[in-house]
């Protein structure tokens, strides 16, 4: 680890000023830690967060939910209200590393975390998200990357709460320069699959603030993720769906997997093949299947696809349950 | 044996004496150990899986700020032939400044090819990993009765493959040395499961006088047998602390722990088994192979560490064939873990048992029983199979209704164990309290403990009055921690010491029988020179072979390829139970370590880089208390069979027993460890082949055909990529 200088921002603007000179914000560090210590990363300063005015506040009010960037994922995970208005977020975040690791770990730590393909955090393998030639997991221990493989790099996208989020049609706020821009969860990712060196669309300097849920009534949500453990394991594949639920017919559905692209993998047409109909295990099984219709599976790996499958219909079926 | 028949100590619960030391923080290891100007050591380990050493330039680490000692492990040009093999050391005021310094080494190599898979190390063409030498060794076939002749009369036949992956020890506590001299005396703090060991190591190596040497265990966080002698960073941190005329401590981190610290060698066995219509075993055959990391080929012919297996296992087949061969490959060595060999022996026969048993129509216990020479063991089978409810729920393979199937498996162990030589010393004080202290070590098995029931028992005294103290060469002898040999070699010295100190005692005070009531009394009159008596292990009072028994029952997610536990029951004997408390969280133990190599632990390593890609605890699994279901025990004390050591072969047929539950759970049998979601579906059939799998399966057939020593020859042109 190099030496580095440690600042504290009170506000969203210095907060960007000050991490200008090749600075790394700093919020629960769970992901950020590891990077330091395996010299995967040598910022010059780190720019403590945590103290910025109401980025620890939840608020829900008036159909709509506001969760300030530096909640952690156990009060997230326990929110009472939360857990009845937006149970797909909550367990999103229940399923995140330990409870330790929940304690320290923020929401916006979180949606920003760096890849965990092992090839990447391996302190002596210079892959191409590190400006390398070459991305081993393509032809090398692929078990845990992506299945949608038309990309330069097979790290796949594994923030639970950004399945989770863009299931809920979630808007993250991230302060640029002197303003905010409001984006949504693909958008917050789409450079990972275009450009193998990114992990998320957020240049150096760029801050998540806070995200905005529409949580209007009727609106149902759930998450799903299988991990080879019971716990404490990142997830194989994970699913996160949300609908307006009218009996057993699904309005403004959205299906999200995780785990399987270096984006969270959004089909519209599988979301359209669900719009207004009631959902059935037939309906469901031919959602997943528009889900996974462009899956490439790497050498490892062909078996997320039935896990995949099962986990929408699952994740479908807790819809109307 | 001359244990008492009613105790009111031994084979009872007495918490562990450590216990509130270790709970409160108090319990100092060896990384808790800080000498005056004490100095952090480091390791640099090479970052190639075969290179091609030309120099070390260790002047600029030399020169870097607080480095106060800097050594090279070999001089001179050498090849270096794994990724975190041991190339320089230093040592210096704090971590982060060794740290520092380790990324200002510079080392010239010229990379050289490399091979780091047995699969691909067993091919014709593949990279040697000692020139001019084969990967694989060629071992002759061992042959009893007449095999072909029994399998050709058989009744019934089945042929398996079987895969076992390479577990690492992955104790809590990694391996850490910490050194200081003085004047020409050394006093080594060690992790380690042998502390006479360690000192012979270090006086061997560093050329010193044993009895200059003294080594310290006070305390460690686990060693399942890669602890067992002075190891090299031991080594390397008594070398820097001479050069730098100052103390040293090294303590690896969990990512060296992983490359250079020792494992268990993989395991591919392919089996055949036969029977006669009754199920009675009449034919065996094994060619396998495994891996015990780079040295199973060198030149001195000493690297095949473990890898050949116990073979039929525990029974008795009349007629087998049994060839094996250790394949080398370019990753650290493997040494004894956790009863060496056993759980993939265990794995494959208890396998392949299964598989002939539903061939037969047979019931799995019922084969086992006719087939076990071990009346104890047979017993285990029966109490076991009742108290599990094995025959209420027997459901034939893969006949549960539903998406989630449920099965059960069991599996046997032996073990041999035994006790040996270990000596001890008692000073009984006038106030009735004892001071024993004995020269092994607590592996974290609660060995003083083990010390204060015995001498509670014997004595007839509460366990508060005797303080033991272990850990240390300045104590009387005992041996390593190893074989699960400890319990049966402390407690008959203790036995043997508590006699001799009764007879000192009737001496001192004139009462015919000091013990019990009588004690305090008796030990009033011992005035300020303290009783000093001294104990030696003998024989009857200790025995070996030790077996035992685990049922498992499981649900396998089939749409997703989860396997959930749902409960283990394990049916173990150890003679004498010494302390039921500690001898039932070894089980616990044992139990927990089989679900990790059944289910989720493996190291992975990496075709093209030659690295170790799971270094860590986030891919590097291990069972987490979401991942234990119910365990529950079933210990049949033996007091006349004396004390028998319980820490290995509880975790033998955990993993066998887990996997022959998948298996009847599924109807079809998932053929490697661990048994992870992806090949579970796999075996159903539910993922598609893009041509990998069906690559490896020929590799895998390739390989036995030469164990095998096939006639015709295996041309496999692919390279990997």
């Amino acid at each position: 680890m190099n030496a580095f200088a440690y600042v504290t921002a009170q506000t969203p603007e210095s907060a960007i000023e000050l991490a200008r000179d090749d600075g790394r914000f700093l919020a629960g560090g769970m992901d950020l830690l590891g990077e330091l210590k395996e010299s995967l990363a040598a910022p010059k300063t780190l720019v403590n967060v945590k103290a910025l005015p109401g980025t620890a506040d939840v608020q829900l009010d008036g159909g709509k939910c506001r969760l300030g960037a530096n909640v952690t994922l156990a009060k997230l995970a326990a929110h009472p209200e939360l857990r009845r208005v937006l149970p797909g977020l909550t367990e999103a975040a229940a399923e995140v590393g330990s409870p330790q690791i929940r304690h320290r770990a923020t929401v916006g730590g979180n949606l920003a975390q760096h890849s965990r393909c092992w090839y990447y955090r391996h302190r002596d393998v210079h892959c191409r998200k590190k400006g390398g030639t070459l991305c081993y997991a393509r032809q090398g221990e692929s078990k845990f990357h992506s299945l949608f493989t038309g990309c330069m790099c097979l790290s796949p996208a594994v923030s639970n709460l950004a399945i989770a989020l863009a299931a809920l049609d979630a808007r993250v706020i991230v302060q640029r320069g002197r303003s905010t821009d409001s984006l949504t969860v693909a958008q917050l990712y789409a450079s990972a699959w275009n450009t193998p060196s990114a992990h998320n669309s957020l240049q150096p300097g760029e801050l998540i603030l806070r995200i905005e849920i529409p949580a209007p009534a009727g609106l149902r949500s759930a998450y799903l993720q299988l991990s080879e453990k019971s716990d404490f394991d990142w997830a194989l594949v994970s699913c996160s769906a949300a609908a307006k639920v009218t009996g057993q017919t699904l309005t403004g559905v959205r299906v999200v997997l995780g785990a399987v692209a270096p984006i969270p993998w959004q089909v519209d047409a599988a979301n359209a093949f669900l719009e207004g109909k009631p959902l059935t295990d037939e309906t469901a099984r031919r959602a997943a299947e528009l889900m996974l219709r462009d899956a490439l599976p790497a050498g490892d790996n062909a078996y997320k696809l039935p896990i995949a499958r099962a986990l929408v219909r699952r994740t479908l079926l807790q819809l109307v349950a | 044996m001359p244990w008492p028949k009613e105790t009111k100590y031994l084979g009872k619960s007495t918490p562990r004496a450590e216990g509130p030391a270790k709970v409160s923080g108090r319990a100092k290891f060896t990384t808790d150990v800080a000498p005056a100007g004490v100095l952090f050591g480091a390791i640099l380990r090479s970052t190639w899986a075969a290179a091609r050493i030309k120099s070390i330039d260790l002047t600029a680490a030399q020169a870097a700020p607080g480095i106060k000692a800097a050594l090279l492990v070999h001089n001179g040009e050498y090849l270096t032939r794994y990724y975190g093999d041991e190339l320089a050391a230093l040592a210096g005021t704090s971590r982060q400044a060794v740290l520092d310094a380790l990324r200002l080494i510079k080392v010239d190599a010229e990379p050289l090819p490399f091979v780091v898979k047995e699969l691909d190390a067993i091919k014709p063409d593949a990279a040697q990993v000692f020139a001019g030498r084969p990967n694989q060794g060629n071992n002759p076939a061992r042959d009893s009765g007449r095999p072909d002749d029994a399998f050709a009369a058989a009744a019934a036949v089945v042929e398996g493959s079987f895969a076992t992956q390479i577990e690492l020890h992955q104790s809590m506590e990694p391996h850490a040395y910490a050194v200081s001299f003085e004047g020409d005396e050394m006093t080594a703090w060690a992790s380690t499961q042998g502390v006479f060991a360690v000192r012979d190591g270090y006086a061997r190596n560093l050329g010193l006088p044993q009895n200059k040497v003294r080594v310290i265990c006070e305390h460690m966080g686990g060693g399942f047998g890669a602890k067992s002698s002075l190891s090299i960073e031991g080594e390397l941190c008594a070398k820097l602390a001479q050069a730098a005329g100052a103390p040293v401590k090294l303590v690896l981190t969990r990512f060296e722990e992983s490359l250079a610290t020792g494992n268990r060698p993989s395991s591919f066995q392919k089996l055949k088994l036969a029977a006669d219509k009754d199920g009675k075993l009449t034919a065996f055959q094994m060619d396998g192979f495994g891996t015990p990391g780079y040295m199973a080929s060198a030149p001195n012919g000493g690297g095949s560490n473990g890898v050949a297996l116990p073979m039929p296992y525990l029974y008795r087949v009349p007629n087998s064939r049994v060839k094996q061969s250790a394949v080398a490959i370019n990753a650290g060595v493997a040494c004894a873990m956790r009863a060496p060999a056993h759980p993939p022996a265990a794995y494959g026969m208890e396998g392949i048992l299964d598989d002939l048993a539903v061939k037969l129509a047979l019931d799995p216990v019922a084969i086992r029983l006719l087939n076990d020479p071990s009346e104890v063991r047979r017993h285990e089978l029966e109490v076991g199979a009742e108290k599990f409810g094995w025959k209420a729920k027997y459901q034939k393979p893969g006949s549960s209704p539903g998406p989630v199937k449920v099965g059960i498996g069991c599996a046997s162990a032996a073990w041999m164990s035994g006790g040996r030589g270990t000596q001890a010393e008692a000073q009984i004080s006038s106030d009735g309290t004892v001071e024993i202290r004995v020269g092994t070590q607590d592996l974290g098995t609660g060995s003083r403990t083990v010390v204060q029931v015995v001498a509670a028992e014997m004595l007839g005294i509460d366990p508060a009055l005797v303080t033991a103290r272990v850990g240390d060469t300045r104590y009387p002898p005992s041996g390593g921690s190893g074989g699960s040999a400890t319990t049966a070699s402390v407690s008959p010295a203790i036995f043997d010491l508590c006699e001799k100190a009764v007879e000192e005692l009737k001496k001192t005070s004139g009462l015919d029988d000091p013990r019990g009531a009588n004690w305090k009394a008796a030990c009033a009159k011992i005035g300020a020179t303290p009783l000093a008596v001294t104990g030696r292990w003998r024989d009857g009072l200790s025995t070996g072979g030790a077996g035992g028994v685990q049922f498992a029952e499981v649900e396998v997610d089939t749409e997703t390829g989860f396997v959930k536990l749902r409960k283990i029951l394990a049916v173990h004997d150890c003679g004498t139970v010494v302390n039921r408390l500690t001898c039932e969280s070894q089980i616990n133990g044992g139990v927990i370590m089989g679900i990790g190599y059944a289910l989720y632990e493996q190291r992975v390593m990496d075709r093209r880089s030659g690295v170790l890609l799971n270094p860590n605890f986030e891919t590097y699994k291990l069972p987490g208390i979401g991942d234990i279901p119910a365990i529950e025990l079933l210990l049949l004390d033996m007091p006349e069979r004396g004390v028998i050591g319980i820490g290995e072969p509880c975790t033998v047929p955990t993993a066998a027993a887990i996997a022959n539950a998948v298996a009847n759970a599924l109807g079809v049998r998932v053929p490697s460890l661990p048994i992870t979601p992806d090949k579970v579906l796999a075996a159903l059939g539910q993922v598609p082949d893009n041509g990998d799998r069906a690559a490896q399966v020929r590799d895998l057939e390739g390989a036995f055909a030469r164990v095998a020593g096939a006639e015709r020859p295996i041309l496999l042109t692919e390279t990997p990529a």
